[in-house]
């Protein structure tokens, strides 16, 4: 159902194809080779709950509370990179300041709800990875609102939020995905009837302290106060020396006696 | 509320000793599990990351803060890159943002108040590749390999969102995302030698010698003012989270 870019620009020549080979051929992926796993699940936009987004996670395991995912609008070769998502433990949770708390999601819905899920991993394996899943705290921004049509990553960032009950999902996305995958999120929802959630409960301030959550954009000063003196002071020094100008003495020593 | 440019963190969730991010070690259960999905799944999108270059990028908000960034890249067409970012090469790298690459004929057709939001290569290219200054560089690659690309590049422009300010401390990824901006010739964009130096070190390159031997590649005929907002006007961007109605289809949370 989301909608699938055209990036616009001329196709890849065949040039550029063989340097990636090369350089792939050469170079370490570290991180790259941390990715072991995919989670299909669904976002919405923080203030707008009824735009929502199929979302295709590609993620890393930090250690064993945290994992870093990279997102894109389908699992195919020439998908979109259109997001992250920062998944952590409870007990990591915890440790957020409250400033910070309402910009994660709990998980447990979408997990127990079955419409998480790993493509292609059999329902026990799964479940293994995802009874712990249930319990995590996510933070996602999209760069690309790829369902609103757009060719190009083009505004700010937007804030996700995850779904935490019955009645939000879009019955035809879900059945979208249900028949792509050829599975059922009523059956596999039976089969995870047994998991948890956060020991704690969902925190209250999660999830946008139950309200929605909206980015914007501010110009600041690019430097910070103290920069900006020193970058006062240098010029300063350049003038006085430069153009023997006295008179800017007493600004420069007044840098040194301060 | 939020922002990109203001830390929310007390000083327990910040760097010290203590590992970035903080939590148990992967469990040999966990190890074979990973082991167990990545057998099972295809992970198309990520196979599809096949250069890695490393170049340096600074806060729009505070141009004091330059950090070290690794790319991993996908080509979409001839004008488009999208990035993955992490802050090392290495198997614990963190993912700390997204840049997304476009060609000249692309920028120009976004609107203004976009624009500013993006920033030039050309400089960066030199370095990059050093393009002229050799600060991209794609390290253990040979020079000849990379340059065709590289030429490409410095006609590009960067739209740059790091969701992961490690470089302050940050323990986990804390805030809104920061806007990014790319080295410069001049002042502000200058990129600290002992960076430049510790990169090198480390890949057992001379930036100064890359620099040289792209010394031939032309610079673009013009670069748009739009694009590195803080040259022309002296000030960057941050972003700011709020509450706000949610506009709903049925009860949250």
């Amino acid at each position: 159902m989301s909608a699938h870019p055209n990036v616009p620009g001329e196709p890849t020549t065949t040039g550029t194809a063989l340097l990636e080979t090369a350089t792939a051929a050469i170079q370490g992926f570290g991180p790259l080779k941390r990715i072991h796993q995919h989670l299909c699940a669904f976002h919405f936009y923080a203030h707008d709950m009824t735009r929502q987004v199929e979302a295709h996670h590609f993620c890393g395991h930090q250690n064993e509370e945290m994992r870093q995912c990279l997102i894109y609008n389908s699992p195919e070769s020439d998908a979109r990179l259109i997001g992250v998502e920062y998944i952590i433990s409870e007990t990591l949770f915890l440790t957020l300041p409250d400033v910070e708390k309402p910009l994660w999601h709990s998980h447990e819905y979408e997990v127990k709800s079955g419409v998480l899920f790993m493509p292609g991993v059999p329902g026990p394996i799964q479940r293994q990875d995802l009874e712990k899943v249930c319990k995590t705290y996510g933070k996602t921004f999209h760069f690309w609102q790829t369902d609103r049509g757009d060719d190009l990553p083009l505004g700010l960032p937007q804030m996700m939020m995850s779904l935490t009950r019955d009645g939000q999902l879009y019955d035809e996305l879900a059945h979208d995905v249900e028949k792509r995958y050829g599975i059922s999120f009523a059956t596999e929802s039976e089969n995870r009837a047994y998991m948890k959630g956060p020991d704690q409960g969902i925190h209250p301030l999660a999830n946008g302290g139950g309200q929605g959550l909206n980015t914007s954009l501010r110009e600041v000063e690019c430097m910070p106060i103290q920069c900006r003196r020193w970058h006062r002071l240098n010029k300063a020094i350049f003038l006085q020396a430069h153009y023997h100008n006295e008179a800017l003495s007493p600004y420069v020593s007044q840098f040194f006696t301060s | 509320m939020a922002s990109s440019d203001k830390s929310s963190a007390p000083a327990s969730t910040l760097g010290g000793d203590q590992p970035i991010p903080p939590g148990k070690t992967m469990s040999m259960e966990r190890h074979m599990l990973d082991k167990g999905a990545q057998m099972l799944q295809s992970l198309k999108p990520v196979k599809e990351m096949s250069q890695h270059a490393c170049t340096f990028a600074i806060y729009s908000h505070d141009m004091s803060r330059q950090i070290e960034t690794h790319h991993y890249v996908t080509r979409i067409s001839q004008d488009f890159l999208q990035c993955a970012v992490y802050d090392s090469d290495d198997s614990h790298g963190r993912l700390i943002g997204v840049e997304y690459i476009v060609s000249d004929v692309i920028f120009e057709a976004l609107p203004p108040e976009e624009q500013k939001l993006w920033h030039s290569h050309a400089y960066e290219n030199r370095l990059w590749a050093q393009i002229k200054s050799g600060l991209w560089v794609n390290p253990r690659v040979p020079e000849a390999v990379v340059k065709p690309e590289l030429e490409n590049l410095g006609k590009t422009y960067g739209k740059f969102w790091c969701t992961w300010q490690a470089d302050r401390g940050d323990r986990l990824p804390l805030g809104a995302p920061a806007l990014m901006v790319s080295p410069q010739a001049v002042n502000l964009g200058m990129v600290k030698p002992e960076l430049v130096q510790r990169r090198d070190d480390k890949y057992s390159i001379s930036t100064s010698a890359i620099q040289k031997s792209r010394v031939e590649f032309a610079e673009p005929e013009w670069l748009n003012p739009q694009a590195d907002y803080w040259k022309q006007h002296g000030k960057g961007f941050a972003i700011d989270i709020e509450p706000t109605e949610m506009k709903l289809r049925a009860p949250f949370p």
